[in-house]
């Protein structure tokens, strides 16, 4: 096979698997959700509603696409796409095992942050381009969380970057054989969990589309295949911050105490069983909690997260500086 | 080039359209100058609603914003006007609890009650004991119907979904138990003049109890849901207070009222039914922010089940109804009758001139009122919380627009 | 629940109020005076000893002659309540009381649009529930469609 069709394959699976995932991820959000709340969520669709996403998804595709009359109609064409490539391209550097993977890169944390980071710039321009006014609110809330929350949370990575000596997410996964670093960088694990949160706009920090105050946010004038996307790239940045979580405080495809040559053919298996329960939290907070409000958001940010995750890498820093003059000197 | 500044309306100017002199604003009142400042902001006019998601029905409300921050709100009514006060006057008085049912429909069973008692007071009707007690009770359970409503609304408008389904499900429980005694779920038209239409079916106590036994329970449960969560309590304490002044200046009533510390009670300061014969407490709350009306409104709930468990236990013999014509025609006068509804005072002031249908029909809605309080206590406040007040405020446009 | 008659007229007596009728009628202790001293009339109530604080509603009638809009005060600290009732001719003007009682601000737009009255030191005498071209729908001379109208519609 030539290389080039290799990658092409291999981006066509990564984007199979975001599609297929959106797929899962919704009904599982209906069937979660709906049990939270003392119902039942979709039942009609083929046996306990499996088929209602899918038939969602023929609706979006053959849903007209309404262009309001005002809208910016170069932004507001691109904007969807701008959210949904990033999102795509964050699977690049997940590591579903040690073999499988899209690309095995050496700067991998980095990538997926950075390809994270691009989503904001999309939903600012979806607000912007939409010419209307909760649109608008919507993608400036959007945009400004995003961004205030970007620091806490590659400073919450930090320290166990410093502890691994690698931002690559094999190696990271590697140096977990014998103990997740969720136990050694609790604080860490926590900011990172609320600045997750927040980059995902999901409750209680799901400003930007807060259906009881901004109608629907950036997304209000969005319809069929473009909302879809946009839709859809939500879930598929929840499965990438549940992967990273996973791979960063949760041993990636490891289980401790188990040989590796155990673990090595059900390798995706675990690792993609401990996404969707990282995605199951997120959902149980969503189906709980309030909303908090902007400014209290943004004092959390600044004023808690940053602080905190700083402190939290100095003492990493002077912990790992004292291991290695003292018992790891040798 | 025009300044661009000129493109910015403020509410104020719509406001000032008809050009009176307004002459100076009352002590309590403050007016946000509009238009923009010496900083460079836009400010934006921002239309909520009717068909915005969270405005409680047809709310509509003009707000001027800063960036999130409010600094002008003009509420807009009549989304939901069906000239009730119109239509009363070509009808029967014993009809008069079907247009009540439609004004707060959330809980009917209230506006029925002010329309009995102020057709009673124009018959001078001598309303028998049970009847007294059935309306006590069915009034105390519609009580609890709605004000779950408003706590799984006041949920949702701060971005909770949770609540919202188990208080639902509470909610359905009732509505069964006022379907079994009335016919009908909202719109009972059950009350009338002189008692009500049906004595109690066989059994409904031990339903009524049955529920009571798990609402116990789920009561305290969904006050933990909501106001034990802190994310919660960041949202409401503090915000949106109401001063004693302020509440009295806009003649505010119910719990909105009691939360600024006034403690008046239609229920307890004009006994009406069997009211003078129950043991209740009226709860009052000190600030008047948010929280302090959710407390209030959360120990009315308490108070409500109280006293449907003594209704029930003292329940009399006799008739449900007073013997009263069938067609109604009062002596010549004019009365005024309230009732503590979910939402504060609901009056009716009726005017007879001795023919079958009532010559004037007025109806007090206290949403109307709470409307009026929004525009003044919304600026200052982030966009997010406006949606938090208008739930806290417990407002119903049924009854606001009539 | 009733306050003393005496006690009211000898407060709008000293506020400047003539020809105030105060009487015990089925409503309660009502009070009739002319529309234009309504004003200094509820200010002197409010201020009073009798801490009329509360308008707790505010409504217009259409007698068949003119229009007889009635106040409804409450003293919270006494526990009393008190009607005032004014007249004002078709097509009058009705003084906004705002200034005095802030609760008044609707209810009067509501009444001014629903009896044909024009609002007169009204901060925004817009109209609240209806459209513009709407007859005043109140009046007695408005009347609404008979069963048999809307069926032969």
């Amino acid at each position: 096979m030539s290389p080039l069709l290799i990658v092409v394959l291999r981006v066509l699976a990564a984007i199979g698997l975001m599609l297929a995932n959106g797929v899962v991820l919704i009904y599982m959000l209906r069937k979660v959700l709906g049990h939270l709340h003392v119902r039942l969520g979709p039942m009609h669709m083929g046996p306990k509603g499996v088929l209602q996403t899918t038939m969602d998804v023929l609706k979006l595709l053959t849903k007209e696409d309404v262009t309001p009359t005002n809208v910016d109609k170069v932004l507001f064409f691109i904007a969807p796409a701008l959210v949904f490539v990033p999102a795509l391209m964050a699977y690049a550097a997940i590591p579903f095992s040690e073999t499988w993977r899209i690309t095995d890169l050496d700067t991998g944390l980095l990538y997926s942050f950075a390809a994270l980071s691009v989503i904001p710039i999309g939903l600012l321009m979806a607000g912007w381009a939409s010419a209307n006014k909760w649109s608008l609110l919507g993608g400036m809330r959007a945009a400004g969380q995003q961004i205030a929350y970007e620091v806490p949370l590659l400073l919450s990575v930090l320290p166990v970057v410093m502890v691994v000596g690698s931002l690559n997410m094999s190696d990271i996964v590697a140096a977990q054989s014998g103990l997740w670093f969720v136990i050694p960088q609790l604080p860490a694990f926590v900011i990172f969990a609320i600045a997750g949160l927040v980059e995902l706009n999901q409750t209680p920090f799901d400003m930007s589309e807060a259906e009881s105050e901004l109608v629907a946010g950036f997304a209000s004038e969005y319809s069929a295949m473009k909302f879809g996307l946009l839709f859809l790239s939500e879930f598929s940045n929840s499965f990438i911050m549940s992967a990273i979580g996973v791979t960063v405080f949760f041993g990636g495809w490891m289980i401790p105490f188990v040989p590796a040559e155990v673990m090595q053919p059900v390798a995706p298996v675990i690792f993609m069983t401990k996404v969707y329960i990282g995605i199951f939290f997120m959902m149980w907070i969503r189906g709980t909690f309030p909303r908090v409000r902007i400014d209290q958001l943004m004092q959390l940010g600044w004023k808690w997260l940053i602080p905190a995750s700083l402190a939290w890498i100095m003492i990493t820093g002077l912990v790992i500086k004292v291991w290695q003059l003292g018992p790891g000197a040798s | 080039m025009s300044d661009p500044r000129d493109d910015v309306i403020s509410v104020g100017a719509l406001a000032a359209e008809g050009t009176h002199s307004a002459g100076d604003p009352p002590a309590g009142i403050r007016r946000v100058p509009s238009g923009v400042d010496g900083l460079t902001t836009e400010h934006l006019i921002i239309n909520m609603g009717p068909q915005h998601p969270s405005t409680h029905g047809v709310l509509r409300l003009l707000i001027e914003v800063d960036g999130e921050e409010v600094l002008a709100a003009e509420t807009s009514l009549g989304y939901l006007h069906r000239g009730i006060e119109k239509l009363a006057e070509s009808r029967k008085y014993h009809q008069l609890g079907t247009l009540m049912d439609r004004g707060d429909y959330v809980s009917g069973m209230h506006g029925e009650q002010a329309a009995a008692l102020a057709t009673e007071k124009l018959l001078e009707v001598t309303v028998p004991d049970k009847a007294r007690y059935i309306r006590t009770l069915v009034a105390e359970l519609t009580r609890l119907a709605s004000h779950l409503v408003w706590y799984g609304t006041f949920g949702l408008d701060t971005g909770a979904m949770g609540q919202f389904l188990y208080a639902v499900r509470d909610r359905e429980v009732l509505l069964d138990i006022l379907e079994e005694i009335s016919g009908q779920r909202m719109m009972f038209n059950y009350i009338r003049p002189g008692g009500v239409v049906a004595d109690l079916p066989v059994g409904i106590e031990k339903k009524i109890l049955d529920f009571l036994t798990d609402f116990d329970v789920h009561l305290e449960e969904h006050h933990a849901l909501l106001g034990g969560n802190e994310i919660f309590q960041m949202r409401v304490k503090g915000i949106g207070t109401i001063s004693r002044e302020m509440a009295l200046a806009f003649a505010l009533s119910g719990a909105n009222l009691r939360a600024t510390g006034v403690g008046f009670d239609v229920r307890r300061d004009r006994p009406y039914d069997a009211y003078p014969d129950l043991d209740f407490d009226v709860p009052v709350g000190s600030t008047g922010d948010a929280w302090d009306r959710y407390m209030v409104r959360m120990e009315e709930m308490r108070q409500s089940v109280r006293m449907v468990r003594q209704c029930i236990e003292g329940m009399p013999e006799g008739d449900f109804t007073a013997k009263v014509p069938k067609v109604i025609r009062p002596a010549e006068g004019e009365v005024y009758a309230s009732v503590e509804s979910s939402r504060g005072e609901t009056g009716v002031h009726l005017v007879s001139d001795g023919s079958p249908e009532p010559y004037r029909y007025h109806y007090r809605g206290p949403s109307l009122f709470a409307c009026q309080v929004l525009e003044e206590i919304l600026p200052g406040h982030l966009l997010a919380d406006v949606v938090m007040m208008i739930g806290s405020l417990d407002i119903m446009l049924g009854e606001a627009d009539r | 629940m009733l306050p003393d008659a005496t006690a009211v007229s000898h407060i709008l007596t000293a506020a400047g109020v003539s020809n105030a009728v105060v009487a015990t009628e089925t409503l309660g202790v009502v009070c009739r005076l002319e529309a234009a001293s309504v004003l200094r009339a509820l200010e002197a109530l409010r201020d009073g000893e009798l801490d009329f604080r509360v308008l707790l509603d505010f409504l217009g009638a259409d007698t068949g002659e003119e229009i007889e809009v009635t106040y409804h005060l409450r003293s919270l600290t006494r526990d009393e309540e008190l009607f005032i009732k004014a007249t004002v001719a078709y097509d009058g003007e009705l003084r906004s009381v705002w200034n005095i009682y802030a609760s008044a601000l609707m209810p009067e737009r509501e009444t001014a649009e629903l009896l044909g009255l024009s609002l007169v030191g009204h901060p925004n005498p817009k109209r609240l529930l209806t459209t513009d071209g709407v007859e005043p729908l109140l009046r007695k001379s408005v009347p609404i469609r008979t069963v048999e109208e809307v069926r032969n519609r």
